[in-house]
């Protein structure tokens, strides 16, 4: 069976634009939509959000965070899609391999799979090359820090391999619901520094700028873009996941979602506002070198240096 | 109604003429956390099922 494929007329919803059968309805406005304009809708709309944000620079090298999963897959799909006959701009893809034994190969080898099957160059990093440890390894008996850990070090790594590489963009794939569930674990935790983006990561003088085109879609979208392309990858859960606290607040958020349609978009875009009013109430602090890696940080020691040493020397007094 | 989960499970449930909605409902399931296929397509929630047809259903796997 192949999920892209559309149903037969004689028991389905018609497309509001086609006479062709819908594969979904866009509960927000009732519209039900055929494969074919169920992604042309998504294309316009990913377009949208990378020229409002001005994502895209003529003369931009673009690392593609790619995961190997759903997400980052449509991402650097459509950004080939997009992009492919830009003389100006270059596409790489970039990987991360945490070392999530029974996890992370599959995926990996997902990426590999699209990355050529697009004709672009593909960079693979691991964190045993470069933390000295596998993600599973730096985390026994510590699998609840899993998230923190890999977050912290995969970002780290990310920036650095970019970097490296020359990119001038980091382009992510983080859909609405990744974008929603942080901005509201920000609020549960009362992260008010993070609320107000005074992260470093933020001065793009000495970061690679990250670039989020599916920010304005729902992961569901996202998902159903891959089937209806024929690119989807069905990967089971990270192992660690069951741990974050952004399990509860997707399953939090979902529910909302279903109960009030447009709750994810209303939720982002008040954020946004908030966001763009606070920015300035903190005052920026200077970056300096981390005196371990030299990655800029604010600190003597970047988050990741800082993780790794704090872990090491947990790790010596067991 | 046969159905069939994406890693694999199928199971065996009995329901009037109903939506795709309906049947996820009944099931616990929340409709915007999977994408649902009939009979080897797939369908938006408010299309009809009855008995005889087979439903599968892709849970949404965070992050990628």
């Amino acid at each position: 069976m192949t999920p892209g494929e559309s149903s037969s007329p004689a028991d389905t919803v018609p497309c509001s634009r086609c006479p062709s059968p819908a594969i979904t309805v866009l509960r927000n406005s009732g519209i039900h939509l055929c494969g074919e304009h169920f992604a042309e809708d998504i294309e316009q709309r990913v377009r949208h959000s990378i020229n409002e944000y001005s994502m895209i620079k003529e003369g931009d090298r673009i690392a593609v965070a790619l995961s190997g999963g759903k997400d980052s897959t449509v991402l650097l799909y459509l950004l080939h899609k997009f992009l492919h006959g830009r003389k100006d701009l270059e596409i790489f893809a970039l990987t991360v391999d945490e070392g999530i034994a029974g996890y992370r190969e599959d995926t990996i080898s997902s990426a590999e799979h699209i990355s050529a099957s697009l004709g672009i160059d593909h960079i693979i990093v691991s964190f045993r090359e470069e933390y000295g440890r596998s993600l599973d390894e730096l985390l026994r008996r510590r699998e609840n820090r899993a998230c923190t850990v890999c977050g912290v070090l995969r970002r780290q790594l990310l920036q650095r391999a970019a970097r490296a590489n020359g990119a001038t963009k980091l382009a992510t794939g983080h859909s609405l619901d990744d974008e929603v569930q942080s901005a509201m674990m920000n609020i549960l935790r009362g992260d008010v520094r993070r609320i107000a983006r005074v992260l470093p990561s933020d001065d793009a003088s000495s970061f690679v700028p990250r670039v989020k085109p599916l920010r304005d879609i729902p992961e569901r979208e996202v998902a159903m873009y891959g089937m209806v392309k024929g690119i989807y990858v069905n990967i089971r859960d990270c192992p660690y996941a069951r741990f974050a606290l952004r399990s509860d607040v997707r399953s939090l958020m979902n529910e909302m979602e279903y109960r009030h349609p447009g709750t994810l978009h209303r939720v982002m875009n008040g954020y946004d506002a908030l966001t763009s009013r606070v920015g300035g109430m903190f005052p920026n602090q200077s970056l300096l070198a981390c005196r371990e890696c030299g990655e800029p940080c604010t600190g003597e020691r970047c988050s990741a240096c800082a993780l790794v040493h704090s872990m090491n020397r947990e790790n010596m007094g067991h | 109604m046969k159905i069939r989960y994406a890693q694999g499970r199928t199971d065996e449930i009995s329901i009037d003429v109903t939506t795709i909605e309906q049947v996820l409902l009944q099931l616990e399931i929340n409709p915007v956390e999977v994408i649902v296929s009939k009979n080897g397509h797939l369908v938006p929630e408010d299309a009809m099922v009855s008995n005889d047809d087979e439903i599968r259903i892709f849970r949404i796997v965070h992050g990628g």
